[in-house]
């Protein structure tokens, strides 16, 4: 990386304040999806609560095989008579009323350990992403408005607690371009399909800004004023979570930074050679491929001073072509026999004597 | 050139990650799982790297408004600044279609923008202004023989 890119700093009417801060380490970690794909998939696992079917479901009868010589499957069949339910089967999982086919127990293995390390790096991975305009459109945010991205938006305007109220809040994500994001979520609540709706998962709907706070110069006041945004949700810059900067293990989560949120980021993170001060012996990860783009690589002179000259001429006879007859084809003829022009003249010339 | 403005981060890889997934994508079972592209710079709406216009650094788009179209396009010198980036030319249904054509594939291939994509856009064009012109009423079918003599009878009647 020849210079640091820096980041403006937005004020509260959506323009830059002309402030500016060098982007942080962290954005330059490599991108991998499949890192954060499996990280996600490990982490979502850990909110799980254990459910089962009864231990007793479809055990609650007596009965009995009624062996062979009746003519009858040899399934256990309820005993007893004077009921519809004498002499059906039971127990088995392909009986109307049996136990269902290996009953779930509430002791399978519901959570998963994911390894601090690899936490780190999709974190850090989800971050990177994030300051990528094609990524936060193609995960579906509405970022054409935005002035920049990543977002920066100036910590003094929480300083004066106007944005205690929703009101604010939204004013403030309104001028710095957030505003069609939060809009397509609040068009997009909908009613949930299946019975997620009876268990406290009524609706769905999309995910909008994430806005990104450093607890000790905001203060926490400030999660009051987004909490009752749909679709907004807000995070200390100290404890970023991998669930919201990817969700659905998808990179490119639209994040609306506090100006001091983004400072801390160098210190939280470190750099690929000076390690974080809260994150102990944590580098960031570095890049295998310093330059990502395969354009400017191929037509760099260092590649293109090392290739090959291209081989053989600019026009190649084709090898496998179908054979010309020569005492046909004339021009086949030449080529084999270039004297073969002069001998047809005087053959002209002797028939004509 | 790189996309925004680090980098590690390039439209060949961005492409590497969203090909498969992304919310402009359209998969479908049926017709051979074809894919479409619901991305307002993609002008032939193909999933395909040449036209996946959010992920490359120059693209160009032709959406219809209400009177004419709009023409999209990316500047890249801007690729972390999306309020700047996206540049917007509205163009109105009055004029003939060959300016308008014309003007689509001067601003697509000149200049060395994207040279490639100069066909599609005005093809992209050709097919909005067709879909905004007002249709013809059929005209009534004349009757002819048997069932002409027949009218007639039945007027003069």
């Amino acid at each position: 990386m020849a210079s640091r890119p820096t980041v403006s700093i937005i004020g509260k009417d959506g323009a830059a304040t002309g402030n500016t801060h060098p982007m942080p380490a962290v954005f330059s970690s490599p991108i991998r999806p499949d890192i954060v794909q499996e990280v996600h998939k490990g982490m979502a696992k850990n909110k799980r609560q254990p459910y089962a079917v009864s231990e007793k479901a479809g055990h609650q009868t007596s009965a009995e095989s009624w062996g062979t010589g009746r003519a009858v499957a040899r399934i256990p069949r309820v005993s007893g008579g004077g009921t519809h339910r004498a002499g059906q089967a039971a127990f088995g999982n392909m009986c109307r009323s049996g136990r269902m086919f290996a009953p779930t127990k509430i002791w399978r293995k519901w959570h998963v350990k994911v390894n601090q390390g690899q936490k780190r790096y999709a974190t850090c991975s989800a971050l990177a992403a994030s300051a990528a305009a094609p990524l936060l459109m193609a995960r579906g945010h509405q970022v054409m408005t935005v002035a920049e991205v990543p977002l920066v938006i100036d910590s003094g305007i929480f300083e004066a607690g106007s944005v205690l109220k929703t009101a604010g809040s939204v004013a403030i994500l309104k001028a710095v371009g957030a505003g069609p994001d939060i809009d397509k979520v609040k068009g997009s609540k909908k009613l949930r399909a299946g019975k997620g709706k009876l268990r406290g998962r009524r609706h769905r709907q999309r995910r909008g800004p994430l806005v990104v706070y450093d607890p000790a110069v905001d203060g926490k006041e400030l999660v009051k004023g987004f909490r009752n945004i749909p679709g907004v949700e807000s995070c200390p810059v100290t404890a970023l979570n991998l669930l919201q900067l990817a969700p659905g293990g998808h990179l490119g989560r639209f994040v609306v930074w506090t100006s001091a949120a983004f400072k801390a980021l160098d210190e939280i993170y470190g750099s690929t050679t000076e390690p974080s001060a809260h994150k102990r012996d944590f580098l960031l990860p570095s890049n295998v491929v310093s330059q990502a783009d395969l354009t400017r690589l191929i037509n760099s002179s260092e590649i293109q001073s090392s290739l090959n000259a291209p081989k053989g001429d600019a026009l190649t006879r084709r090898s496998a072509v179908q054979k010309k007859n020569p005492l046909i084809n004339k021009q086949v003829m030449l080529r084999l026999n270039p004297y073969a022009s002069q001998y047809a003249k005087e053959a002209q010339k002797s028939t004509k004597e | 050139m790189a996309s925004p403005a680090i980098d590690n981060i390039s439209a060949d890889l961005i492409w590497e990650v969203v090909r498969n997934n992304n919310s402009f994508l359209t998969k479908s079972k049926r017709n051979g799982g074809v894919q479409f592209s619901r991305d307002p710079l993609n002008l032939i709406n193909k999933n395909t790297r040449k036209h996946a216009g959010f992920v490359n650094d120059k693209a160009i788009g032709v959406v219809r408004n209400e009177k004419g179209f709009t023409v999209i396009t990316k500047k890249p010198s801007a690729p972390t600044k999306p309020k700047e980036a996206f540049l917007k030319s509205e163009h109105s249904g009055n004029n003939s279609s060959r300016k308008a054509y014309k003007s689509v594939a001067n601003q697509t291939a000149k200049n060395g923008y994207r040279p490639d994509l100069r066909e599609a856009a005005v093809q992209r064009v050709s097919a909005i202004r067709q879909s905004q012109r007002p249709v013809k009423p059929e005209p009534e079918t004349k009757l002819r023989g048997k069932r002409a003599q027949k009218a007639k009878e039945a007027e003069s009647a």
